[in-house]
């Protein structure tokens, strides 16, 4: 009870500096929250709004599903054998420090626009990161179990489920973490440079015509979709390693 | 029945450093056998050479079964795996219930190991070694973090299946009560290179208590050929 009113306090708080700031910046610049809020409830019941939040899901969906398949994948080859590491680690970090505009071009000349930029561009931004803490994963295996296993004459199947599955797990949950937030932001950037639908798109509308509160509604929007959808999977992945276990 | 060892001009080098060096030893099936030396002197190179997880660099070495049970120092249980599935996982046929009433860990087939006491971990890599049906049981310092109650109540377990299941039992340790305890004979160890230096034959009845007078006796004979007076 006391979370729940302390949050509603953060929410009032967070309005009222909205409100001082329309005033005193533009409210052109920055719409006040009754305007954008008031858009943001018909966006609500918008067919038309509710597809593009969908799109933009879906990508956020398929980008996550790559990212964690491939980045993973990757990841225990890299972390099992240094010399793979060593000679993938200079790509990896190509990728990573390329700037999403650079991607952008990119798809642009490869696609055009449409869906596989934000999905490709979101999946190569994201990428790294999931390789390189699965490989911390790898490498913070408990080598002495490993060892036991290897005593014990255990399979290796069953020595990558229970073990290595395992251990990956609490570092699978921080991919997560920390990509889920990421995907929604830099698909919705790829969706309003180079996306055929989805709310970046919207967003791009919304700015062609001036209309701020219009801008401001849609990103409320996806700032909803993107806490919900943080909150769902965190809860599931909650749920996966409590019975798993304690780490 | 227990496993047979023979080691024929053993040698263990990493680099330039000589770790063991020319083992000629035979330990016969269903014997219980204490290794005995200072800390770093390759008592645990020398199990692990047994065990498998090494080779030596020269000599001959031969271990008639791949049955083997290894007591770890550290109890080595994976942490998010209950007490019964790290025993499945070196063997899914065990009889759980019976190794875990075996070793007063009845009750404790679900608890996780973050939830069990240094000495209940301890039963279970016990149980661990056990599950595989060893005619080889390894003891790697097994009982060296242990208070004294908890490390008598055990070693009682492990003569009791012993007695069970006679198979072949190498001790590893730098306690003289706990090798007199455990053993029939204790292999004295040099330090490093390391090679057998003493044979001392543990002249106690079957039914061995760690405060007789007859092994206080022999603990003392023991010291004095540790200490080389």
């Amino acid at each position: 009870m006391k979370g729940l009113s302390r949050a509603l306090a953060g929410i009032i708080i967070f309005l009222v500096c909205w409100q001082i700031l329309s005033f005193i910046v533009s409210k052109v610049i920055i719409p006040v929250p009754r305007e954008t809020l008031g858009l943001l409830a018909q966006h609500l019941i918008d067919p038309g709004m509710l597809e593009a939040a969908l799109q933009t899901a879906w990508k956020v969906g398929l980008a996550l599903g790559l990212v964690l398949l491939l980045g993973i994948i990757a990841g225990l080859f890299l972390g099992l054998s240094e010399a793979c590491y060593d000679m993938f680690r200079p790509i990896i970090m190509f990728i990573q420090a390329v700037p999403v505009v650079s991607w952008l071009t990119l798809v642009i000349f490869a696609w055009g626009i449409g869906w596989r930029g934000p999905v490709f561009i979101a999946f190569m931004s994201l990428l790294p990161t999931a390789i390189l803490t699965t490989v911390s994963g790898i490498r913070s295996l408990d080598k002495d179990l490993l060892e036991m296993a290897r005593v014990y004459r255990v399979p290796f199947k069953k020595v990558f489920y229970n073990i290595y599955w395992g251990s990956l797990l609490p570092f699978i949950a921080a991919i997560i973490d920390v990509t889920i937030g990421q995907a929604w932001k830099v698909v919705l950037v790829a969706e309003y440079l180079a996306g055929g639908s989805g709310l970046g798109v919207e967003i791009f509308n919304a700015r062609l015509v001036v209309d701020s509160a219009g801008a401001w509604s849609v990103t409320l929007m996806a700032c909803i979709l993107g806490i919900a959808t943080e909150r769902m999977v965190k809860f599931f992945l909650r749920r996966i390693l409590d019975r798993w276990g304690p780490a | 029945m227990g496993a047979s060892i023979k080691l024929q001009g053993v040698y263990k080098q990493y680099g330039d450093l000589k770790v063991l060096e020319d083992w000629e030893l035979l330990i016969r099936p269903s014997e219980r056998i204490a290794l005995l030396g200072i800390s770093g002197s390759g008592k645990t190179t020398l199990l692990r050479l047994l065990a498998g997880m090494e080779t030596p660099t020269g000599g001959s070495l031969e271990v008639s079964t791949n049955h083997i049970g290894f007591v770890f120092q550290e109890p080595r249980l994976i942490p998010w795996r209950t007490v019964r599935q790290n025993l499945r996982f070196v063997n899914e046929q065990a009889n759980i219930d019976e190794l875990l009433n075996n070793l007063q860990l009845q009750g404790f087939a679900d608890y996780y190991p973050t939830q069990l006491s240094g000495g209940m971990k301890q039963r279970v890599n016990l149980a661990r070694a056990l599950a595989v049906s060893p005619q080889l049981l390894m003891l790697d310092e097994a009982f060296a973090s242990l208070d004294l109650k908890v490390k008598v109540n055990i070693m009682d377990d492990v003569l009791k299946l012993w007695e069970q299941h006679r198979f072949t039992m190498l001790t590893v340790t730098h306690d003289l009560k706990e090798a007199l305890y455990l053993a029939d004979r204790i292999l004295l160890i040099s330090s490093l290179p390391s090679r057998i230096i003493h044979e001392f034959p543990v002249t106690l009845n079957e039914a061995r208590s760690f405060a007789s007078p007859e092994l206080m006796r022999l603990e003392g004979e023991l010291l004095k050929l540790v200490c080389g007076d």
